[in-house]
């Protein structure tokens, strides 16, 4: 019987694409004081991955580059977002970078406070928890 | 020209897009508790994936298989997202087998 390692090439590249991803996008979103360098440097590098995808003979490095490479290239769609979720206090603002200060400054949902850092509880919040959730820090 | 990973590429963005909508619908309706149901069969596609001849097929069920521990890992967050109101919160959830041992693990978070 013969092992393919395709499928386990792939899930390699799916998971850790994600994983390392959602971790990057977080990091350099929070401390660039400009967005679209990351932005753009996540797009050049994921057509350099699709590239690479395309002229290999390797079935495994094709899959793995081809996957690594859309995920780059969504994480560029994603630094749009995280900025959005700074924007509505669904991930804390670092206050050391100027856009984000701006950000704390103009729009009164978001907040230097990670709400997501609990575990569940089973019931809902009301808004004045949540109010004082983020009243906590200053 | 090598067409194998570009057009698996496509899939996979499909099926981690399907993703998003699993981990929200499944966490509103049924909780995250079934975390350890939906790792174990992400890990289970993923060891099928081995003895699969067939590139196509066992591409597929590897990247299954990885998005659907990955969205285990996501459970627990959504949970809280929904309780703070950022999504439509279901107080009537239907709980996996063996809910109160589960509840004693801590849920997988990355």
């Amino acid at each position: 019987m013969q092992i393919n390692f395709v499928g386990l090439v792939a899930a390699f590249a799916v998971f850790l694409g994600i994983w390392w991803g959602h971790v990057a996008v977080r990091k350099i979103e929070a401390i660039s004081g400009r967005l679209w360098p990351p932005i753009l440097g996540a797009i050049l590098l994921g057509i350099i991955f699709e590239i690479f995808a395309a002229r290999t003979e390797s079935i495994n490095l094709s899959a793995a580059c081809g996957i690594i490479g859309m995920t780059l290239l969504w994480d560029a769609f994603e630094f749009y977002r995280q900025q959005k979720r700074v924007k509505n206090g669904h991930a804390p603002a670092n206050p050391n970078n100027s856009r984000h200060a701006q950000i704390l400054a103009e729009y009164p949902e978001a907040t230097t406070i990670d709400l997501l850092k609990r575990s569940p509880r089973g019931r809902e919040y009301s808004a004045e928890e949540v109010a004082a959730m983020k009243a906590s820090v200053e | 020209m090598n067409w194998f990973g570009l057009q698996l590429c496509l899939v996979t963005c499909c099926i981690i897009g399907l993703g998003f909508v699993w981990v929200i619908r499944g966490e509103r309706y049924l909780g995250y508790l079934w975390w350890p149901y939906t790792m174990g069969l992400g890990i289970l596609l993923v060891i099928a994936s081995l003895f699969l001849s067939n590139d196509w097929v066992s591409a597929l069920l590897g990247v299954m298989g990885a998005s659907l521990i990955w969205g285990s890992t996501e459970l627990k967050e959504q949970a809280v997202r929904a309780e703070l109101g950022w999504y439509p919160f279901n107080g009537e959830k239907l709980d996996p087998p063996f809910a109160e041992v589960i509840k004693k693990q801590r849920a997988p978070h990355l």
